[in-house]
């Protein structure tokens, strides 16, 4: 196999890579560029927590090619916080008790970052089920909903 | 409770920061220079003789720094009990169980490791193998272990009062037979290791743990270097449930191509290599006899229960007794049987689980449903006559100093709307109910205590210094919550070193339900015992008695007058111009009875405490798929003392997950031939969010008189209960007793589709 070189956007940092065309993101992401945020559980898509934002929109890192995230913005956990300041929804999962080993957290908030983006009130139902793509086998998730509910609109009401 | 500036409070957890922002480092985070990547050799056999294995093509490989087979290790067996030693960590001999650890290859990529392993030719003789107790039981079946006829691995005996006697009194008596398979753990982080050595000789090793000092001692044995040369770090873990608990061959394979090839080494275990190579809970037969009285109070029981140990022993003598100790610690019973036999299979390893004993427990639970019915008794009244009281002892002669048993249920009950409920629901509703008491710390021989340090620096701030493990739990926020406490300082004065075996002292590890109760009295008592030199000092600046003196907000004051007062920073510098050092040292000792032993001796105060659960659930049942939808789940448990309320909710949810909606609805592990179907994570059902119920907490605290503050055990009674109440549930909803879990659809409608028939054919009589 001939390795290929491309370039990758993420967290707003553009990076040069030349890699095996047959690798997925989140290999490259953890063992290439260090950014070990992003966790491996699975390894088959059926646990989320390889999950980073492939322009704005959640997706399985273990799942893509390193070749489908081209010309895409990609944010993972490390870019989520604006240098000091953590991102709302981390900051609710911290104040809600939302995380406890703390391994599906950089999956669920993202998915959650996502969720919020789109739609800036969801329900409890809506929550659920926009999470049920990402597997915690610590927290029986109901910290994770309360976290995510506080900042719906709809929570605020 | 007194005037506290943290504890029983919801504070935020100190570690959880690190994990929302990513930069928190599990053991397959870790890149070290000139790392290599481990992989391990499987066995394709459940059951053969290894006649040879040839690495030499393996070795030659290009990019392969190191292959070991069982000759590169001492070979010792090993057990976590003496008299259980049956486990080599590479087997000479033979392999019992398809997926067991045969040769492992350290490479400089993936790709490499695995292209050696198929390198490496093994003989095999395959013997014939057997996959169920039954089996393994029958007269002639193949031996496992040439030292364990029969294939019983474990008996575990207990007999008090006289049980016969006891039936003979009885009003009504029956008997029941309850299963249930295998169940997996399933933690978030896969199990992975990195080892190095370093110059010295010693051994650095990053891994899951439920208590680095629990591994650094086999890895000291297996690898023959003194214990202060293996270094088991601190790094986040992913979850444990009790999968955690002892040495992995992973560990020990790990170490060992780390030592061959003079490089350090990571091995991360696929989905599929937890699956089967590391622990699983057991799966169980339990046959219950129950005699009570006309009031529904159980006069005698008799419990036989078998449980599939698979190919080594693992902490059988724990897991056999422990599902038995958690009902007789919940309920009363004074005339008691109890044969725990565990058996030999060529089937993957079982261990401690958090939840586990579900055939056992919901059938203690599930029966009293039954006799109730008979009696026309609800089970929450049965639960309350048979509940256990304060100050009574167990059959197995533990006393209980602490006991929200009954506070539990009546609480549980009024927020459940029971009352309201029960009887009164509409076709395919149930509701159902379960109770259970887990021990806090039981004997762990010369790791059975713990101790801390605290120093302090000239600003006033400390270290805190302990063996004690976070798992996911919250146990670093616990620690910095009491030091922080006792001392007067905020949390950010707090630096804590922990769970490293270089610089940590002895402690028991998150097992057995005990770091709040043993590791945080040791903490306590670390601070009480700085606080005390710290007084000392600071009566002589403020011309008052020390007893007169408190702390608070970094400071030392008069207590009856608060404007005399002197910083600690002040103290400390004072302390340190006289060449005083001032530090604490505390240490807990559990107090239960040295001389009980699992098998030989299950007599004596077998935990110095215990915590008592109940849970409700209410679920509908659709009649034509089986589904079940589960409304609401009450959970109420006396934890002594709530130290951080949220944290024991997320512990209460945690365990609801997994012991109700999982444990009873979806979980379990397919079998063929020895071989795990469902090994990964499509094909092995966990709970997602929209499973899951809305959920009550209530928090019960009886304020245990030896707790920190008063607190014990939380959460687990919680896991075990949540099993017991959904499949009372359910059973209530479709109005049968069905009496092997989990409950799936299948059997669920099979059940629905019988009582239809049998009512079918009384109405065509
Ligand atoms: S690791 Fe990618 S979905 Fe589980
Ligand atoms: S917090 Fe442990 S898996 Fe979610």
């Amino acid at each position: 196999m001939k390795k290929i070189t491309l370039t990758l956007k993420i967290n707003d940092e553009k990076y040069e890579i030349i890699t095996y065309p047959n690798r997925t993101l989140l290999e490259i992401l953890r063992d290439d560029l260090l950014l070990t945020g992003t966790k491996e559980s699975c390894g088959e898509g059926a646990c989320g927590a390889c999950t980073v934002l492939l322009d704005g929109l959640p997706v399985r890192s273990c799942l893509l090619l390193v070749t489908e995230a081209k010309d895409c913005e990609i944010t993972t956990i490390e870019g989520l916080a604006k240098g000091e300041k953590l991102d709302p929804v981390q900051e609710s999962f911290i104040e809600h008790h939302a995380i406890q080993c703390g391994f599906c957290s950089p999956g669920m908030i993202l998915t959650a970052r996502s969720l919020l983006n789109h739609n800036p009130a969801p329900t409890e139902e809506e929550i659920r089920f926009a999470i049920s793509g990402n597997v915690c086998r610590c927290t029986g998730y109901a910290k994770i909903v309360e976290a995510i509910q506080a900042l719906s609109n709809r929570g605020r009401e | 409770m007194g005037d506290f500036s943290l504890i029983g409070k919801s504070m935020k957890r100190i570690d959880t920061p690190l994990k929302a922002t990513g930069q928190a480092q599990f053991s397959s985070d870790l890149m070290l220079p000139r790392m290599l990547i481990g992989k391990v050799l499987r066995s394709p056999y459940a059951h053969a003789k290894i006649l040879e294995i040839d690495i030499s093509k393996a070795e030659k490989l290009p990019g392969v720094k190191a292959v070991i087979t069982a000759k590169d290790t001492c070979a010792d067996k090993w057990g976590v009990f003496r008299y259980t030693q049956d486990q080599q960590f590479l087997p000479t001999d033979k392999v019992r169980y398809v997926g067991e650890e045969v040769a492992a290859v350290a490479a400089v990529d993936e790709d490499t490791a695995i292209q050696a392993l198929k390198l490496i030719k093994v003989e095999y003789e395959e013997l014939p193998a057997v996959f169920d107790m039954k089996s393994a039981l029958e007269s002639g079946a193949p031996l496992i272990h040439q030292d364990h006829p029969g294939n019983i691995n474990i008996h575990v005996n207990i007999d008090v009062g006289d049980v016969a006697k006891g039936f003979g009194e009885s009003y009504y008596v029956r008997e029941d037979t309850f299963t249930a398979p295998e169940d997996s753990y399933f933690q978030g982080e896969p199990y992975a290791v990195v080892a190095q050595y370093d110059h010295t000789g010693s051994l650095e090793i990053w891994m899951p743990n439920a208590g680095p000092h629990l591994k650094a001692k086999p890895l000291s044995n297996v690898l023959k270097i003194p214990l202060n040369k293996v270094r088991v770090r601190k790094i986040a873990i992913g979850g444990a449930f009790g999968g955690r608990s002892e040495i992995s061959p992973a560990d020990v394979i790990c170490a060992f191509l780390a030592r061959k090839s003079q490089r350090p080494v990571k091995l991360v275990y696929t989905r599929e290599e937890n699956s089967i190579a590391t622990r699983q809970a057991h799966s169980m037969i339990a046959t219950i006899k129950t005699g009570v009285n006309k009031e529904g109070r159980v006069i005698s029981r008799d419990i036989t229960c078998h449980m599939d140990g698979g190919a080594y022993s693992s902490t059988g003598p724990i897991a056999v007794s422990v599902p038995f100790l958690c009902m007789e610690q919940a309920y009363q019973m004074d005339n008691i049987r109890y044969n725990g036999y565990r058996v030999f299979t060529n089937k993957p390893i079982r261990g401690m689980f958090r939840t586990h004993g579900r055939a056992f427990a919901c059938g203690v639970d599930l029966q009293l449903d039954m006799i109730g019915q008979e009696l026309g008794i609800n089970p929450l009244e049965m639960r309350l006559r048979n509940a256990r009281k304060v100050g009574e002892f167990t059959p197995t002669k533990s006393y209980v100093a602490s006991c929200g048993m009954t506070e539990t249920i009546l609480k549980a009950g009024e927020k459940a709307s029971w009352n309201e409920k029960w009887g009164k629901l509409p076709p395919y509703h149930g509701i159902g109910i379960g109770c259970n008491s887990v021990q806090t710390g039981f004997p762990m021989g010369i790791r059975g205590g713990s101790q801390a340090f605290i120093k302090f620096n000239e600003e006033g701030g400390i270290t805190v210094i302990t063996g004690i493990v976070d798992n996911g739990q919250g146990n670093d926020n616990m620690i910095v919550q009491i030091a922080a406490e006792e001392l007067g300082l905020g949390v950010c004065d707090v630096q804590l070193v922990n769970a490293d075996t270089e610089v940590t002292p002895s402690d028991p590890g998150s097992y057995s339900m005990c770091e709040t109760f043993i590791g945080g009295n040791a903490v306590r008592l670390a601070a009480q015992d700085a606080k005390n030199k710290l007084l000392k000092i600071a009566s002589e600046a403020l011309k008052a008695s020390p007893d007169e003196l408190t702390v608070k907000d970094r400071k030392i004051y008069i207590e009856k007058s608060p404007d005399k007062s002197i910083s600690l920073s002040k103290v400390i510098r004072i302390a340190l111009s006289r060449s005083e050092s001032i530090s604490g040292e505390g240490s807990y000792w559990p107090k239960v009875d040295s001389k009980r032993e699992w098998v030989e001796n299950p007599s004596g105060q077998l935990s110095e405490t215990f915590s008592f659960g109940t849970v409700i659930t209410e679920v509908k049942v659709d009649p034509e798929t089986g589904k079940v939808d589960v409304l609401e789940v009450t959970a109420a448990q006396d934890v002594g003392y709530a130290l951080n309320p949220k944290v024991i909710e997320g512990q209460f949810e945690g365990g609801i997950a997994m012991g109700g909606q999982g444990g009873m609805l979806s979980e379990y592990i397919l079998w063929y031939n020895g071989r795990v179907l469902n090994p990964d994570q499509l094909d092995y059902m966990v709970p997602l969010a929209i499973d899951m119920p809305r959920i009550n907490n209530i928090i019960v605290e009886t304020i245990d008189p030896n707790g920190p503050y008063g607190a014990k055990e939380a959460g687990m009674s919680i896991a075990m209960s949540a099993a017991q109440a959904y499949c009372g549930a359910i059973c209530n909803a479709i109005g049968v007793d069905i009496k092997e879990f989990p409950l799936t659809p299948d059997k669920i409608l099979n059940a629905i589709e019988k009582k239809q028939k049998v009512k079918g054919d009384e109405g065509s009589e």
